[in-house]
């Protein structure tokens, strides 16, 4: 059987990567696959001039970094991760694999077969990413690191994938299946949030006194603590190898992370019972689902089937397009409990700035700054994680097509779509922020300078957002092979790699695109501060983005000529 | 109403797209109610209907926002009058509520048919129309678009089902190969090739594409 799964897998990378490679041919794709290849070879001969070996101290603070990340990204797959996305199998997986005489524990392996893809690519990618100078002497000892701690991250996520699904579809009793894996977790979250709880005054202090490296200082001696220590053993262990200093640490370091590896796949491998609860009635009840002529169906989305507020009712007559804007707002509300998280954002913002106030001022701190560092880093990934614009209607391409609207006021409403959700997220992170700091009084920044900094934001940021959304529709209409269409963005610690690139590129043009408006605004602000002083940031402002809908302007009307002259058939619809 | 006949890959879809402004023509123009497409697709696209042959309907949203929806795209301002004509048209007025994810493919097929007709469009483009209907929800359809031709509008049906291209519509376009074989009513077809006289249509295409010849698969 391993034959058939072999050939399945080889062939089909095989056949993918020549249908790439003769994509070359046209030229967006050469030019594109060009740079990329460019940057990865500028990153490479960085790292070969590098020194190599790495100032003991700045290590210990990478390795500290590495393994928090390695935490977080389990932490993740626990939380937020889908159980659905590594449950996924194609159209033909369900009717050649799962109608086939093939037992579940091979489908297991299958999947796991297939999931090493995209991990030897990110491996590649990180191994010319990552530096020389901290992660190892040598390419191959770091490829190796790499790809033993991501394989691990892959298949701790599938594992985490079948408790969360056992759970979620059989109540109390996937709960008492899954009791091991679930008491480990819930014991894990207790240790580390009562660690932190307790750390978190010291930790707010040492900032206040010292700066962020005395944060770091904190958060090192935290982490060596009993019992945190203990807990976080194994991610220590995850990313030794790929932190150790020379070949012969490396040697050491290598046995006990490939042990932890071995005992992941041994408990996915274990858990296909899970695995036949979940993946196989998940798969096989949507093959039921988009079977025709079946009235045995049972409602999928009947969960999601929400009522929509008032301010989300449509006119019959007003700008066309704004029904696909509205169509776009719409699955946001139908997909996420809305009403539940406005009214735990205001709980939180309230309670943080009455904190803030008083004795809890540590933790509305810790509250704030966290808020604030989320809405900084949905700069960088909110785009390509928020998609409800063109990347999720490749599917309805024809039809698109086929509605009186111009291809300008189609990348407008599609675009406007994601951008607002983009905005309202990162404006309420900042509120809360903002909130959770009110009653702090020791901070460099004004009341007052903090405010104007919140109406600020409110002023950029829906532009930003539009411009950033713009781009990645740009990519999804001219590299459709390369974004991935649908609601979903690639995920898992597999395609991290991929997902990094394609933010930096997005930083790349987006930096071009607010260069010459910053440079333009910041100048009429200069020559205007003698005269108008504060009052100055207004015209700054008004030609920021005055310019900033100028270029929005040429790019919405070049790529609707795009998407009006984009043939179906090479996004594959 | 013209019927849309070949076998597969022949072009039909392909047509249906050119037509609807989705594929420019490589050659020639499409105009509709007098408007170019090339010049001005957004007039042509608004006398326009198309059903395509895959009913991918939006996921979150229900029967009746479909069709509020496709509504505002056409600017059709009695929407909500017509929203419970239709779906009792259609046989779905029970599951105006529903998400596509509860609907059958024959259900999903009705809907894009009813969005389809919301704004009264001058053509209908219809590709695959009667795929994943029951025996009724056929019959149903069948009326439906021939009281709509009936009534003025310009049907485009693609169909492989011959004997339901030959039931309702007044002209045919053979196609093989991107290329028209044969265009006119089944008469002036037949006339075109008396050695085909007395053949059921099914026997008239097969030959026309030249399936029944001895090299032929």
């Amino acid at each position: 059987m391993i034959g058939v799964l072999l050939y399945l897998t080889g062939r089909s990378a095989r056949n993918r990567l020549l249908r790439q490679l003769r994509r070359l041919r046209t030229p967006r794709y050469l030019i594109a696959l060009l740079l990329g290849l460019l940057y990865l070879y500028a990153i490479a001969e960085q790292q070969r001039s590098a020194r190599s070996g790495a100032d003991p101290s700045a290590a210990q603070w990478v390795h500290l970094l590495a393994m928090l990340g390695v935490v977080g990204a389990v932490m993740w797959a626990w939380l937020f991760g889908s159980e659905r996305r590594a449950l996924v199998f194609s159209p033909a997986d369900v009717t050649f694999l799962f109608a086939g005489p093939v037992t579940r524990r091979w489908l297991i392996q299958y999947k796991l077969l297939r999931s090493q893809l995209p991990v030897l690519l990110n491996v590649l990618l990180w191994t010319l990413l990552l530096s020389r100078e901290q992660f190892g002497a040598s390419a191959w000892f770091r490829a190796l690191s790499l790809w033993v701690l991501v394989s691990t991250l892959s298949l701790h996520r599938l594992g985490a994938s079948f408790v969360r699904s056992a759970v979620v579809e059989h109540g109390r009793a996937g709960l008492r299946r899954r009791a091991g894996s679930v008491v480990a977790v819930i014991a894990a979250g207790v240790v580390a949030g009562w660690t932190v709880w307790h750390a978190a005054p010291d930790l707010a202090a040492a900032v206040r006194s010292r700066g962020a490296d005395a944060a770091f200082e904190v958060v090192s001696a935290i982490v060596r603590q009993p019992p945190l220590r203990w807990l976080l053993m194994p991610f220590d262990l995850m990313v030794r190898p790929l932190t150790a200093p020379s070949a012969a640490a490396w040697v050491h370091a290598i046995w006990p992370a490939a042990g932890i590896l071995v005992l992941h796949f041994i408990w996915v491998i274990r858990s296909d019972a899970a695995f036949e609860e979940s993946a196989v009635e998940h798969t096989l009840a949507r093959a039921r689902r988009e079977r025709p002529n079946d009235s045995a169906r049972q409602p999928f989305f009947a969960s999601v089937r929400r009522p929509l507020p008032r301010i989300l009712r449509l006119a019959p007559t007003g700008w066309p397009a704004g029904a696909i804007l509205w169509k776009n707002l719409v699955s946001v509300v139908r997909v996420r409990p809305i009403r539940g998280a406005v009214v735990t954002g205001i709980a939180a913002g309230l309670g943080s700035a009455l904190l803030s106030f008083g004795a809890g001022t540590a933790l509305s701190g810790v509250v704030g700054w966290l808020a604030l560092m989320w809405a900084v880093v949905m700069l960088f990934v909110g785009p390509q994680w928020i998609r409800n614009d063109l990347r999720s209607d490749f599917a309805h391409f024809d039809l698109l097509r086929s509605y009186p609207v111009p291809g300008r006021s189609v990348i407008v409403a599609e675009a406007a779509g994601s951008a607002a959700v983009l905005t309202l997220m990162q404006l309420a992170l900042l509120l809360l922020a903002y909130l959770a700091f009110l009653g702090n009084e020791t901070m460099e920044l004004s009341l007052t300078e903090r405010t104007l900094g919140l109406v600020a934001a409110a002023v950029y940021l829906p532009a930003i957002s539009f411009l950033s959304m713009l781009i990645q529709n740009a990519g999804a209409i001219l590299f459709p092979t390369w974004i991935r269409p649908g609601p979903e963005r690639a995920g898992g610690v597999e395609a991290l790699g991929q997902n990094m690139l394609l933010i930096i590129a997005h930083v790349g043009i987006i930096t071009v695109l607010m260069a010459v408006p910053f440079v333009a605004a910041t100048g009429v602000q200069v020559l205007l501060h003698p005269v108008l002083a504060g009052w100055s940031e207004i015209p700054r402002a008004a030609v920021f983005l005055a310019l900033i809908a100028f270029e929005a302007h040429v790019i919405v009307g070049w790529l609707g000529g795009v998407l009006e002259r984009t043939d179906p058939a090479s996004i594959g619809v | 109403m013209l019927g849309l006949v070949g076998p597969n890959g022949a072009g039909k879809t392909t047509t249906i797209r050119s037509v609807a402004g989705i594929l420019r023509p490589t050659a020639g123009r499409v105009t509709i109610g007098g408007h170019d497409m090339a010049t001005d697709p957004v007039a042509a696209k608004s006398l326009l209907a198309l059903v395509p042959d895959e009913p991918h309907l939006f996921e979150y949203l229900t029967v009746e926002e479909h069709l509020r929806f496709v509504g505002r795209l056409y600017q059709v301002p009695d929407t909500e009058a017509q929203i419970p004509v239709l779906l009792d048209e259609v046989e779905l007025a029970g599951k105006r509520m529903a998400l596509p994810g509860e609907l059958s493919r024959g259900m999903k097929q009705k809907l894009l048919i009813a969005c389809g007709l919301l704004h009264r469009p001058g053509a209908l483009l219809l590709d695959e129309p009667l795929t994943g209907l029951d025996p009724v929800g056929i019959r149903r359809m069948k009326a439906t678009i021939v009281a709509r031709a009936e009534a003025g509008t310009a049907v485009i049906l693609s169909s492989h089902l011959l004997h339901l291209v030959e039931e309702v519509c007044t002209r045919l376009l053979i196609l093989n190969a991107g290329r028209a074989l044969a265009f006119g009513t089944i008469a002036e077809i037949r006339a075109a090739r008396p050695d085909l006289a007395g053949r059921t249509l099914e026997e008239l295409f097969v030959s026309l594409i030249g399936a029944d010849s001895p090299n032929s698969e």
